[in-house]
């Protein structure tokens, strides 16, 4: 098993300042979603991570906490993780995109 | 090379990768897409070997994102790698032997004058730093001092990071590395000074810890490369492998050494500034309000 990133959608949305989108190194992997954070009452999105494409260096982590300083990422063993987004399951739309949340190993598995 | 070429072949979609659908429906190609949508768009970019939190496939995908017209870009490269990456995106990509790079852009960037005219075709250069300033010095220097017109761009991680740490002329003076295990004997090589002695329109150095800055550097030096002459940007890219960054420190280890010795630093020509100000409608350098007619435009 190996380290994946996962975003407090709660804690990102309160802030939602996109930050970790523009420093990931790896292009399609930290995404945005504005209904992920506008259905739970949020006035904006939240960044979620397409986890198929994380390569665990936790740099999005230390941009989250130092330069957010929001605290919203932790790395997390991938078979732990809650329901996730995976690659297949993200549709984009005009300003924002669409995740249907998976469990990622039986996606990833497959 | 144009927006031709991102369509689907008729009958073809329903057969096409999810990701080659996105890319047609929803990257960046015919629009004006900015770092601030990041997350929200089909980059270009795909998967790619390069070693998890490499500062340099940061700024290759800023750059990439960063580019004016991506349906009418051309990346050209060499050994080392950032090849790596810059392969993997839905661009055309043109990989010569390690230092022909900036030979290879001159014929290409002369080549598609001729075939296409006015109409802009954009020829970018990344490479790394001992392909650009080790191996490929010759071809880049005689480049700039004929003008060619087309972007070059050293990702500078100090070493030669593909092949396992050997010195390269952009290490610093005393840099112990694996395979320069006594540590480095000579100061970094100027290579700014030299595009500016060898007349390049543009030069710039450039950190991937400030996006926007990114963004706004590489549309100034591949816009300032389709007339005016050959520009050329020098980013820090750390390597954390050879190295030993940590990778949740690759951020920290920019900034460090952003404040140490890579500030952000610009050179316009005067003719560049003319050409961004009245074809893009840059207002950097107009002159200032306050000053006497005569001044010299300020740069910022
Ligand atoms: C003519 C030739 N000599 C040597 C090599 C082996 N080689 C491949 S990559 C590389 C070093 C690359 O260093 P740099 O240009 O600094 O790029 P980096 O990998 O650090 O990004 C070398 C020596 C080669 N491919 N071709
Ligand atoms: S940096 Fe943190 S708060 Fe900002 S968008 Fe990313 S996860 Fe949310
Ligand atoms: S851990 Fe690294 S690869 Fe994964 S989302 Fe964060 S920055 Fe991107
Ligand atoms: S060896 Fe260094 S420069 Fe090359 S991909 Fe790995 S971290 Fe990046």
């Amino acid at each position: 098993m190996y380290l994946v990133a996962n975003i407090d959608v709660e804690i990102c949305a309160s802030k939602s300042c996109k930050l970790c989108t523009q420093y990931c190194p790896e292009a399609n992997t930290i995404q945005y979603s504005e209904a992920m954070g506008t259905d739970r009452g949020f006035k904006y999105g939240t960044a979620y991570i397409a986890v198929d494409r994380c390569k665990g260096c936790a740099l999005c982590v230390w941009v989250c906490d130092t330069m957010a300083k929001n605290n919203a990422i932790k790395m997390i063993m991938i078979d732990q993780l809650p329901l996730a987004a995976v690659t297949d399951n993200i549709r984009y739309e005009e300003k924002t995109t669409v995740a249907v949340l998976s469990n990622p190993m039986i996606v990833i598995g497959n | 090379m144009s927006l031709d070429y991102v369509k689907f072949s008729g009958g073809f979609e329903k057969f096409m990768p999810k990701e080659y659908r996105d890319m047609v429906e929803h990257g960046p190609f015919g629009k004006k897409i900015s770092v601030s949508q990041m997350g929200s768009f089909k980059e270009i970019l795909e998967e790619h070997p390069m070693c998890a939190g490499c500062a340099m496939t940061l700024f290759i995908r800023l750059a990439i994102i960063a580019f004016p017209n991506p349906e009418d870009t051309i990346t050209v490269g060499t050994a080392g790698c950032g090849r790596l990456a810059i392969s993997q995106a839905a661009i055309p990509f043109v990989y010569g032997n390690y230092g022909d790079q900036n030979g290879v852009a001159s014929g290409l960037s002369r080549g598609l004058r001729l075939r296409f005219g006015d109409k802009p075709k954009d020829v970018v250069v990344m490479a790394g730093d001992g392909g650009t300033a080790d191996i490929g010095f010759q071809q880049v220097l005689h480049s700039w001092f004929r003008k060619e017109r087309f972007t070059t761009i050293m990702l500078d991680n100090e070493v030669y990071g593909n092949t396992g740490g050997q010195e390269s002329g952009m290490t610093n003076r005393g840099a112990v590395l694996k395979m320069a295990p006594l540590g480095k004997k000579f100061e970094k090589m100027d290579m700014l000074q030299m595009a500016k002695v060898a007349g390049c329109a543009y030069v710039a150095t450039v950190v991937p810890n400030n996006p926007r800055r990114v963004e706004s550097v590489i549309k100034k030096a591949v816009l300032i490369a389709r007339e005016v002459g050959s520009t050329y940007i020098q980013a820090y890219t750390s390597c954390n492998i050879e190295y030993a960054i940590p990778t949740d420190k690759v951020m920290e280890d920019a900034k460090t050494v952003e404040n140490d010795r890579y500030q952000f630093t610009e050179y316009v020509s005067d003719e560049a500034k003319q050409y961004l100000t009245e074809r893009y409608g840059y207002k950097d350098y107009l002159p200032k309000a306050a000053a006497p007619a005569a001044a010299i435009p300020n740069k910022t």
